[in-house]
């Protein structure tokens, strides 16, 4: 309980320090390593996980579409409920967890390890400055950038495909989708990965900052733990977040058109 | 009466440390153990001192000097040390041109010259020792490495940890040519060999 107590605190620790620090984010080597962060974790998954990520996500579309016997409002309910608002994010945010959120904490829980950290407190360089807030703001642009990307692939995925299994044109879906489509569904999304983004990184950089000793095993015991928190971390602002925009906040002003 | 760089004292059940270095002089010292130079090198880098030492820099007491006083008084020390090392994911290049690119000053091509004069005069390729990751480096290099980037920050004192350690005849007189392009860019400064006891 202590234990959990004191993470959070620092999680809150950590998220205003960096948010304080977003200026700082002009300095040569901070920039260098945002933009590093950047290309590990949206180029370089863009490329490779992604893509099969959203191939087996059009495959559950065309295989609920089936189970369902959905007609052509169905099917692109599905496409705009599941994949663009919930599934996209998500996707996104796992991969996200399984690329950055492992590399991130071992990286960061390795150089406390072996003392760098100290090293470059000695150099009157800045932790926060140096090592969170490159990563963390890097994930986040990341992590929106992928998501988009998954949306865009999956939905295009789900309407090239379901003509094949109902009887419906991809004109016919495609104007459908549109006639649906309102902007909070956009800014949902959007807010939403850049919640998940910043959640896997600034979790990742705490536990990597905080390891619970200064021996080479303590890096795999940072990973399992930075993972298994991001994870939960991600599901909870999933469902917080439904709840509050769709649920009591907004409710009556914010409305899904479906 | 001069004006001592550092003055430190550590009493332990088994020992006792002191250490005077006059501002400008270059002081050899001493330890009984490695656990002593340990508690000399971090006292000095943090500016700090634990229960049972005593550390003045430069004139001012460290226990009672505020966080930014603190903070001023640790950019005035540096140390070629095993506690201060390389970043192991930048090459040298990056790794020497670091603080200078955090802190804005002094700008890269004047620190391209410096570091690029330094490693000539010590026997090693620039370009080549640029693009080294520190994994891909000797001891050696990973000692000059440290130092050409302190002579970047251009410490007013300069600590020298064990700086033979590991190396060879050869190697040896490779670093004992650091002093001297310490003191060329610094005439001012005042350096500190920090060793164990050969017999301890």
């Amino acid at each position: 309980m202590l234990q959990a107590l004191r993470e959070m605190e620092g999680g809150i620790q950590l998220s205003l320090n960096v948010a304080a620090r977003l200026p700082h984010l002009r300095r040569a080597p901070i920039l260098e390593s945002f933009l590093r962060q950047v290309y590990f974790t949206g180029v370089t998954a863009a490329a490779g996980v992604i893509p099969r990520a959203c191939g087996l996500g059009v495959i559950i579309i065309a295989v609920m579409i089936n189970m369902l016997d959905a007609d052509v409002d169905l099917a692109v309910k599905i496409l705009l409920l599941l994949v663009f608002r919930e599934v996209g994010p998500l996707a996104a945010a796992i991969v996200v967890i399984l690329r950055t959120g492992t590399a991130v904490s071992a990286e960061v829980a390795m150089m406390r390890v072996s003392g760098q950290t100290r090293a470059l407190r000695y150099l009157g360089i800045d932790l926060y400055d140096y090592l969170v807030l490159p990563r963390v703001a890097g994930c986040m642009l990341a992590t929106l950038a992928l998501t988009f990307y998954v949306q865009f692939l999956a939905v295009l995925g789900g309407l090239v495909l379901s003509p094949f299994i109902i009887e419906a044109s991809f004109w016919e879906l495609t104007n459908r989708l549109f006639e649906l489509f309102t902007p909070v569904d956009f800014f949902y999304s959007t807010v939403k990965s850049l919640l998940f983004g910043f959640a896997i990184s600034a979790c990742c950089c705490w536990h990597g900052l905080n390891p619970p000793d200064l021996t080479n095993n303590a890096v795999p015991k940072v990973v399992t733990k930075a993972v298994t928190q991001s994870m939960m971390l991600v599901l909870l602002i999933n469902a917080v977040f439904a709840y509050v925009v769709f649920g009591i906040l907004f409710f009556g002003l914010v409305k899904a058109n479906v | 009466m001069t004006d001592l760089a550092v003055r430190y004292k550590r009493k332990t059940p088994r020992h006792e440390v002191e250490v005077s270095a006059p501002q400008g002089t270059v002081t050899h010292v001493h330890l009984p153990d490695d656990d002593a130079k340990a508690h000399l090198v971090t006292a000095l880098l943090k500016a700090r001192c634990e229960a049972g030492e005593e550390l003045e820099l430069f004139g001012e007491p460290a226990a009672t000097a505020a966080p930014q006083r603190r903070e001023s008084l640790r950019m005035r020390v540096g140390a070629v040390s095993p506690i201060v090392g390389l970043m192991s994911n930048l090459n040298a290049w990056e790794n020497i041109s670091l603080p200078a690119a955090y802190h804005g000053t002094p700008p890269l091509p004047d620190v391209v010259q410096l570091a690029s004069d330094v490693l000539t005069k010590l026997g090693a390729e620039p370009d080549y020792f640029f693009a080294r990751l520190p994994d891909e480096l000797g001891l050696l290099e990973r000692k000059m490495a440290s130092f050409v980037r302190l002579l970047v920050v251009a410490p007013e004192l300069m600590v020298f940890d064990a700086l033979e350690d590991g190396l060879s005849h050869a190697e040896c007189r490779h670093v004992a040519r650091f002093e001297a392009e310490y003191r060329a860019r610094q005439p001012n400064g005042t350096v500190l060999y920090v060793d164990t006891r050969e017999d301890s």
